[in-house]
């Protein structure tokens, strides 16, 4: 029969090639070419990257019908499979905790596995196996919804390069161990946690994300660290917990990271730098330091401002801004301390390499003048300064708009560029 | 070395062409920049000095064809500019990964023989694309795949059939058919019976096999003319079965077509078991009646037994035993009927993970 069509193309390529292909199709289809004829029979059962998402089972309303057929069809595939298994993925939302993940894992640890991540859908989590801290050879884990203890003897992952916890129950002991005994860690990832108090000890640590309700963070070692994103959320609790600690957060927190290269802060993050700040100069100078990020300034607080300032002092090679309000209006004719401004004694610090800045939710608040000043004044190679108005209020914008003309430019190519919503 | 010392010891180095040979053993020249760009040919540059001249060209891995070498030639030109961008290459990638399947194939090959990676991830990644979504038939038609699987083996593994109400209901009739076998072994008495010659063609069997109202006596095997009890107890085996597939039929009355499929494929695979045995025992002591019996009762037992385990056991197992059992299964002529039946039977199962 193949005689009239031509030779065969594909079955006859290197082993190599052809898991590249079928690790490239979803999983079912990956299956399915086991009866193309008696050369694939096997082929896809080698392969070592396991992908199971919604679209691995046909579509039913009815969540318990889908996830039965997805916990007998990875069970199935599993079982049918040889060798070993390098990447094990469930991202499904029907699948909630059941009895056989324990089994999956168990399986799992004795085929040599190297990256885990499990997403399942929203409900019961469920409770990580001891199993998994047998995992030897783990490079990667992604947890979400799940409780995760682990054992007294645990010695850590010593693999591992990249860990997210996405809503996990675990305790803050557990974390800050589990942290400090993966000596490889490059990636952490923590979110939604609630009211942590968090050491961080990781000396290969470059990548950092925390979202959450955090007491406290604490960088004790982390030389290496090139990004960090963090979205801070408050509650009252933290608040008042705020009022009363009288250490420098902006000391604690980038005290020790001079490799950075990216910082980004959201919600109350720049909050939670002011603590403190007033009685201390800036720790050291962030020389790789080319991009910041911070959200929800509240242009109404001078220490917020007092942040921003000595962070941009503190990083000669900064090159892209982006700071965003706090969408919030000036209702009543303040008279806001310009003298802050003064004492600041700005006016012989340069920003030499900065190119793009971005505001936005500006609510037209005197301080974001002062600042849009500051920085067009001093940025002598500023390509675009980009303002969006947080409301299209035509008095306000236009009193903003006023101001700006006024503002003397270092550089003569900088654009100022209003954009109306 | 620095680059001047290279230029003063061994000037022809620094030449910019350098010379390749294809499987056909045509020579080319091609320049050093964009040849460099694949790891192989880079190795044997610098390592081994190879490809300054005609006589020392560099021979490529048999897979190059020179209408690929052309090609990847063409991708290496581009993607070794430095300048471009992401999306530049991005665009470029995919015009370029237009063509037909078969160079997709070679190109893929000969990419890879010359470890050029990000070559060999954009063709895969195409030829991912081209095989996702399509049906079986689809897919061996564009890569010429030959159809070489038995009915059996495409019924796709991962269908778990014990879960189905009428296996469990064939197995239950099965334990009670070898309960009144075992009864009535012990009754009778060791006599020669009539001797029941099968005169049925091959095609009379398997039309019986497949569903049809046919005589429920005997089987194939008609070199058993001596061996009565067996022939009876066959014969009994049978009925059974035809019996179990009736029942099975009325089970279900909707898709009464797709049940007698099972249970013809089970009651085949039964038949094809209990042929092996017959075929054992008639050249061991065949003509001591005695001896057999209670031997060729337990091997029935055992048969069954095994059959029923099967059924409810581990899939790797089964699928050993399907795979070493489809040598005896591809004896049997199917008849075009239930050819096309277990046909469209497969692709009914397939695609259903239950």
């Amino acid at each position: 029969m193949d005689d009239a069509m031509g030779p065969d193309l594909i079955s006859d390529l290197p082993q190599s090639i052809i898991e590249s292909i079928l690790v490239q199709l979803p999983i079912r289809d990956a299956v399915r070419t086991s009866i193309l004829s008696s050369k694939w029979r096997y082929k896809w059962a080698s392969i070592t990257r396991l992908v199971f998402d919604d679209k691995c089972v046909p579509f039913s309303n009815d969540r318990e019908v889908v996830e039965k057929s997805v916990v007998k069809f990875i069970t199935r595939v599993l079982f049918l499979r040889q060798g070993p298994i390098h990447k094990f993925q469930i991202t499904n939302s029907k699948l909630q905790s059941c009895p056989e993940i324990d089994q999956w894992i168990l399986f799992l640890s004795r085929n040599d596995i190297k990256e885990l991540v499990m997403e399942l859908g929203e409900g019961e989590f469920f409770r990580i196996p001891s199993s998994l801290f047998n995992c030897g050879k783990l490079t990667r884990l992604d947890l979400s919804r799940c409780e995760f203890d682990p054992p007294h003897s645990f010695k850590g992952f010593v693999c591992l390069r990249s860990l997210n916890l996405h809503q996990v129950l675990i305790s803050p002991d557990a974390i800050e161990s589990l942290i400090s005994r993966c000596p490889l860690l490059e990636s952490l990832s923590l979110s939604y946690f609630d009211n942590l108090a968090l050491t961080i000890c990781a000396p290969n640590l470059k990548y950092l994300y925390l979202e959450g309700e955090f007491k406290d963070i604490c960088l004790e070692d982390t030389p290496l660290l090139v990004e960090i994103t963090i979205a801070m959320y408050m509650t009252d609790d933290i608040a008042e917990h705020f009022e009363q600690i009288s250490n420098c957060n902006f000391v604690k927190f980038l005290g020790g990271v001079p490799n950075l290269e990216k910082l980004v802060g959201l919600i109350y993050f720049t909050k939670y730098l002011s603590i403190g700040i007033d009685f201390v100069h800036p720790p050291m100078m962030y020389n790789n330091l080319e991009t910041i990020e911070l959200y929800q300034v509240n242009f109404e607080d001078m220490v917020e401002i007092l942040v921003i300032l000595r962070l941009i002092t503190s990083s000669p090679n900064l090159k892209e801004l982006q700071i965003s309000g706090s969408s919030n209006i000036p209702v009543s004719v303040d008279t806001p301390d310009l003298d802050f401004w003064e004492k600041e004694c700005l006016s012989d610090s340069t920003l030499n390499k900065l190119k793009t800045v971005k505001l936005s939710e500006m609510g037209g608040w005197l301080h974001e003048i002062e600042i849009i000043k500051y920085l067009l004044g001093h940025s002598p190679v500023l390509e675009t300064l980009s303002i969006i108005p947080c409301v299209f209020d035509v008095e306000n914008n236009l009193k903003m708009l006023i101001e700006l003309v006024k503002c003397q430019r270092a550089s003569t190519r900088a654009e100022v560029i209003f954009t109306r919503q | 070395m620095s680059e001047i010392d290279m230029a003063v010891i061994k000037p022809e180095m620094m030449k910019p062409y350098i010379w390749l040979e294809t499987s056909d053993g045509s020579i080319q020249q091609v320049e050093q920049e964009i040849a460099m760009y694949c790891p192989l040919i880079c190795q044997e540059i610098i390592q081994k000095g190879m490809g300054s001249s005609k006589n020392c060209a560099i021979c490529l891995p048999q897979r190059v064809s020179p209408a690929t070498l052309s090609l990847i030639l063409d991708y290496c030109h581009f993607h070794q500019v430095p300048g471009r961008s992401n999306k530049e290459r991005k665009s470029y990638d995919e015009k370029f990964i237009r063509m037909d399947t078969k160079r997709l194939c070679e190109l893929t090959s000969a990419a890879d023989s010359l470890q050029l990676k990000p070559l060999v991830d954009l063709t895969s990644r195409a030829l991912a694309r081209i095989i996702e979504g399509k049906s079986p038939e689809e897919i061996r038609e564009i890569f010429h795949l030959p159809d070489d699987l038995t009915e059996e083996e495409k019924l796709e593994p991962l269908k778990n059939t014990t879960d189905d109400p009428r296996i469990r209901l064939l197995n239950r009739l099965y334990a009670k058919k070898r309960k009144e076998l075992k009864e009535r072994e012990r009754l009778k008495n060791v006599e020669a019976e009539e001797e029941h010659v099968d005169e049925r063609s091959v095609d009379d069997l398997l039309s019986f096999i497949n569903g049809n109202d046919g005589d429920p006596k005997g089987v194939k095997t008609s070199k058993n003319k001596k061996k009565n009890r067996r022939k009876k107890e066959q014969q009994q085996k049978n009925s059974s079965l035809k019996e179990a597939s009736e029942v099975n039929k009325e089970v279900n009355g909707q898709n009464i077509r797709h049940q007698s499929a099972e249970a013809d494929r089970i009651a085949e695979t039964s038949n094809s078991h209990t042929e092996d045995v017959f075929a054992h025992r008639e050249f061991d002591d065949g003509d001591i009646d005695d001896g057999i019996d209670p031997a060729l009762k337990e091997k029935i037992d055992r048969e069954v037994e095994d059959f029923a385990r099967r059924l409810n056991s581990d899939w790797p197992e089964r699928m050993q035993e399907l795979l070493s059992s489809g040598q005896e299964r591809k004896t049997i002529l199917f008849t075009p009927n239930g050819n096309s039946f277990l046909r469209r039977n497969a692709c009914m199962f397939f695609p259903c993970f239950e």
